[in-house]
C-alpha cells in the first residue's frame, strides 16, 4: 500500500465520486469463465450480499461488500468474458457495467481482472482491453498452484512493469495472495494512471485486408506473445500431467462415451430415487402440518382454504426443493470439475441435428425428473437462442409427476400381453412409448422453431475446455443455496397464489340444495343400472358396492364431496369444455380432471378419485390404486351402459398429459428465467395445442383401429 | 486446407481464418491468430467437435467452424 503524505490509508478523494465517498470503492471483478472469479469472490467477500439480475436482462447480478484496512470495498462479480467487444448479453452487461452505463448498479472505480496462469495468453487478450479502459487496475493471477504443477513460472514484477500495473498471485482457496490483492487495490487507487504501450506498432504490421476489430485481435496476440516474452517459462514436467491423462480418457470416442453414459444414469437416478425419499419426508410434515390445522380449526370455509389452499399450494413449492438443490449440487460439482464443459462436446453432435446445442444435454435430461431444476440449470447455457429454446422444450420430457398416471392407466387398460417375447409385455412398451413420445415431440418443436421463429445466423460453438481441478465446496454450496432461493424467492408466491385460486374454483359456488339433489340422482342412476344388469355381469359386483357405499357415513361423506365438486365452478368448466374434449373421447368428468391439474398435473388422481366419489383417498396407494381402477373401470357415459374407460380414452389421456403444460409451476419458473411473459404464454399454448391434437389424433386412431 | 481436414495427434500453424462475422472475431479472439500452433487432440463421436490445444489452453470448435480456418503446409 503506497502511504499517503499524512500516513493514513484515507482515500485522496481525486479518484472518488463525492456521491460514492462514504460508501467506499467499488472493485469490479472482471475475467475470463473458469479463471476461479467465483472462488477468488467468496475469498474477497463471502456471502454476496445481493444476488439478481441486472436491469433488464437476465444476466446473474452478484455484489458483495467487505472491509479492508478500514476501508469499504463494494465488489461486483461480471459475468465471465472473453472480449471487451461484447458477443453475447453476458458480455454486453461487463462492458456496460465498467463503463457505468447501468442504472442502479454502482460504477467501477477499480477493476482486477481475474486471470488464469496457466493459459496467460488468452487470458492477457481481456486483461490488456481492461487495462485500456483508463481505471485503475489490478491483475490477480490465478491457479499459480495448477502453473506450478504444469512447469510454469511466471516473472511477476517484470509482467507487472510490463504492463504498468500489479500483478498479484492468488491461490483464492488456501488464501494465499489475498492481502496483497487488498493492498495492490488500495494503492492503485492513489498512483498515476499509465497504460501498456506497443499495441498500435503490431496494429501497423496487421495486414490490412481484415477488418477493423479482426486486425485488432491479431495485433493484440502479437501484442501479447511479445509483452510475456522471457516473462512466462515452460518447463515441461517429464511424467505426463495426471489432468491430461484423465481428458485423453474422458474424451476418447469410446471410453469417454462410456463414462458420460454412466455419470449421466448416476446424475439422473439420483435426482430421481434419492430425492424422492426427501420430498415423502416434505409431504408428511406437510400432512401433519395439515392435521394440526384440522385439529385447531373449526370446520367451514376458513380451515378449508388453510388446508386446501394454503398449505396444499406451501406444500406444493417446498416439494420441489430436494430436486432442486441435488440437481444444482450436481451441476455445480461438473462445472467445479470441468466436465460440463467435456459433457456439451460429447453431446453436441447429437443435439445440433435439432437445432439445440452440447449444453441443452443436462437441462433436458434432469427435466425427465423434473422441469423446474430443468429449466433453471439451462442458466449455463450462455447462448441465449440455444437456452430459450432449451427452456421452451424442457416441459415435454416427462417428468415424475407423470408417472402415475401412465403407470395406473397402463396397469389397468393395457392389455398384458406379450409382445414378440415373452418378458416384454405390452404396458412397458406403452409406458416407454409415453416418454419417446415427449422426446419425439420435443425434438419436432426445437427443429421446427430453430428453423423458423429463432431463425438467424449459425450460432458459433467455441468452448473452452477447463483443465480438470477439485470443485470448491463454497462455490458449489453457494449455487445450490442460490438456486433453492431464487424458486421459493421468486416461484413461491405465485405458486401459492395459484393453488389458493384452485381451491377456491373447485369449492365455490357451494349450494347444499344442489349436492342433495345430486345424490338422490346417482342413487337413481346407480339402482337402474344395476336393475338392467344381468346377474353374471362383471359390472354388477361394482354397481352394487357404489350403491350400497351411499348408505355408509364415509361412502356418502366422499360422495357429497364429489358432489361439491361436480356443482362447484370448476365442475361447471368441465361441463363447458365437454365439446372440445368430446373428440378426444372423454366426458365432462374427465375434462374436470384436466382443468384441475393444469396448476399441477400430479393431482389428477386424486381429482379423479372425488370425481368419482371416492373422497379423499391416495391413489399413489395400493389400496387407493385398486379402488380407483375398479371405479374407473365402472365408469359410464352418463345415462347410458357405455363405458367411459376404453384403451383408445386411457391412450388418448396419457398422451394429453405426456405433452400438456399442466404445471403453473413450470410456467412461473418459465417466466422468472426468460424474465418475460410471452414465452410461459408461448409454451402454455403450443404444448396445451399439441395435447390436445395428440390425444385427438391417439383416440381416433385407436378407435378406428379397434372398430 | 483447413484445420478440419488435420489429423489427430497433429499440429499445424493457423494461416487464416476467414469470414468477418462475429463467429470468425470469436475464433481470433480465442487465440486462433496466423501464425499459431494448434494441435488437434480427439474428436467427439457422431462427427462432433474438435478439440484443439492451443497457447496453452483446450478449446472446442465445431467442425464448420474448423473449416473457416486456414492452415499453412
Amino acid at each position: 500500500m503506497s502511504p499517503t503524505p499524512d500516513g493514513t490509508a484515507s482515500p485522496d478523494g481525486s479518484r472518488l465520486p463525492a456521491g460514492q465517498a462514504g460508501s467506499g470503492i467499488v472493485v469490479a471483478l472482471l475475467g475470463n469463465p473458469n479463471t476461479g472469479k467465483s472462488t477468488l469472490f467468496s475469498a474477497l467477500a463471502g456471502i454476496p450480499t445481493r444476488i439478481g439480475n441486472y436491469p433488464g436482462v437476465t444476466v446473474e447480478e452478484k455484489l458483495g461488500r467487505f472491509t479492508y484496512r478500514g476501508q469499504s470495498i463494494e465488489l461486483i462479480d461480471l459475468p465471465g468474458t472473453y472480449s471487451l467487444v461484447p458477443k453475447s448479453p453476458d458480455e454486453q452487461v461487463a462492458v456496460d457495467v465498467l463503463r457505468g452505463r447501468l442504472p442502479d448498479v454502482p460504477t467501477p472505480d477499480c477493476v482486477v481482472v481475474v486471470a488464469d496462469a496457466t493459459s496467460l495468453e488468452r487470458n492477457l487478450y481481456l486483461a490488456t482491453q481492461a487495462l485500456e479502459l483508463g481505471l485503475p487496475t489490478v491483475v490477480a493471477l490465478t491457479l499459480c498452484d495448477v502453473a506450478d504443477e504444469k512447469g510454469i513460472t511466471i516473472d511477476f514484477a517484470e509482467l507487472g512493469r510490463r504492463l504498468a500495473c500489479p500483478v498479484v498471485r492468488v491461490v483464492a482457496p488456501t488464501r494465499t495472495g489475498i492481502d496483497a490483492l487488498g493492498d495492490a487495490v488500495l494503492s492503485v487507487m492513489h498512483s498515476p494512471r499509465q497504460q501498456p504501450q506497443g499495441l498500435d506498432t503490431h496494429l501497423a504490421a496487421v495486414h490490412p485486408r481484415h477488418e477493423q476489430a479482426a486486425r485488432e485481435a491479431i495485433a493484440r496476440y502479437a501484442w501479447i506473445e511479445e509483452l510475456l516474452s522471457g516473462v512466462v517459462h515452460r518447463q515441461p514436467p517429464s511424467t505426463r500431467p495426471l489432468g491430461e491423462r484423465i481428458d485423453a480418457m474422458l474424451t476418447h470416442r469410446l471410453w469417454g462415451t462410456l463414462v458420460f453414459a454412466a455419470t449421466m444414469l448416476a446424475m439422473f437416478s439420483s435426482i430421481f430415487w434419492l430425492a424422492t425419499p426427501l420430498m415423502d419426508g416434505i409431504s408428511s410434515v406437510m400432512d401433519w402440518v395439515s392435521g394440526l390445522v384440522e385439529s385447531l380449526l373449526p370446520e367451514g370455509a376458513i380451515r378449508s382454504l388453510v388446508v386446501n389452499g394454503v398449505l396444499a399450494g406451501v406444500g406444493g413449492v417446498v416439494v420441489f426443493v430436494p430436486q432442486i438443490a441435488m440437481l444444482f449440487l450436481f451441476v455445480a460439482l461438473l462445472e467445479g470439475c470441468g466436465y460440463l464443459s467435456r459433457a456439451a462436446f460429447l453431446m453436441d453432435r447429437l443435439l445440433c441435428g435439432v437445432g439445440l446445442g452440447g449444453k441443452s444435454f443436462i437441462p433436458l435430461l434432469s427435466s425427465f425428473a423434473c422441469a423446474i431444476p430443468g429449466i433453471m440449470a439451462a442458466r449455463t447455457i450462455e447462448n441465449p437462442r440455444d437456452r430459450l429454446l432449451t427452456i421452451l422444450v424442457a416441459p415435454l420430457m416427462s417428468c415424475s409427476a407423470r408417472l402415475p398416471v401412465y403407470l395406473l392407466l397402463c396397469g389397468a387398460f393395457v392389455p398384458n400381453i406379450p409382445v414378440g417375447v415373452s418378458w416384454l409385455r405390452l404396458p412397458a412398451v406403452v409406458l416407454a412409448g409415453m416418454y419417446a413420445v415427449g422426446v419425439a415431440t420435443a425434438a419436432l418443436v426445437a427443429l421446427v422453431l430453430s428453423r423458423t421463429i429463432f431463425r438467424g445466423p449459425p450460432q458459433p460453438f467455441v468452448m473452452e475446455l477447463p483443465g480438470w481441478r477439485w470443485p470448491r465446496w463454497p462455490v458449489v454450496l453457494e449455487r445450490v443455496r442460490e438456486a433453492v432461493w431464487s424458486f421459493l424467492q421468486n416461484a413461491g408466491t405465485l405458486i401459492v397464489a395459484v393453488s389458493i385460486v384452485v381451491w377456491a374454483l373447485s369449492s365455490y359456488p357451494h349450494s347444499d340444495a344442489a349436492i342433495d339433489a345430486d345424490i338422490a340422482a346417482t342413487r337413481t342412476a346407480l339402482a337402474t343400472r344395476l336393475a338392467g344388469l344381468s346377474a353374471g355381469d362383471s359390472d354388477r359386483t361394482d354397481v352394487a358396492e357404489e350403491l350400497a357405499a351411499l348408505d355408509t357415513d364415509d361412502g356418502l361423506a366422499a360422495a357429497r364431496r364429489g358432489a361439491a365438486q361436480r356443482h362447484s365452478a370448476l365442475g361447471w368448466m368441465g361441463r363447458l369444455v365437454e365439446p372440445l374434449v368430446r373428440p378426444l373421447g372423454w366426458d365432462w368428468r374427465l375434462g374436470c380432471a384436466a382443468i384441475a391439474s393444469f396448476p399441477a398435473r400430479e393431482v389428477v388422481l386424486g381429482t379423479l378419485a372425488v370425481i368419482y366419489n371416492l373422497g379423499d383417498i391416495d391413489p399413489g396407494e395400493e389400496e387407493g390404486g385398486t379402488a380407483l381402477v375398479r371405479r374407473l373401470r365402472a365408469a359410464t357415459w352418463d345415462g347410458t351402459n357405455r363405458k367411459v374407460f376404453t384403451l383408445p380414452v386411457a391412450l388418448s389421456i396419457m398422451v394429453f398429459f405426456a405433452l400438456c403444460a399442466q404445471c403453473a409451476s413450470t410456467l412461473v419458473v418459465i417466466g422468472r428465467e426468460t424474465k418475460s411473459w410471452l414465452w410461459p404464454v408461448v409454451t402454455f399454448t403450443y404444448m396445451t395445442v399439441l395435447a390436445w391434437l395428440g390425444a385427438f389424433a391417439t383416440y381416433q386412431i385407436g378407435t378406428w383401429l379397434g372398430g | 486446407m483447413s484445420l478440419e481436414q488435420v489429423a489427430i495427434g497433429s499440429t499445424a500453424r493457423v494461416a487464416d481464418v476467414s469470414g468477418c462475422d462475429s463467429t470468425s472475431l470469436r475464433l481470433l479472439e480465442m487465440g486462433l491468430t496466423p501464425g499459431v500452433n494448434v494441435r488437434v487432440v480427439g474428436t467427439a463421436p457422431l462427427g462432433g467437435p474438435l478439440e484443439l490445444e492451443l497457447r496453452g489452453y483446450r478449446l472446442s470448435i465445431r467442425r464448420h467452424e474448423a473449416a473457416r480456418v486456414a492452415i499453412a503446409k
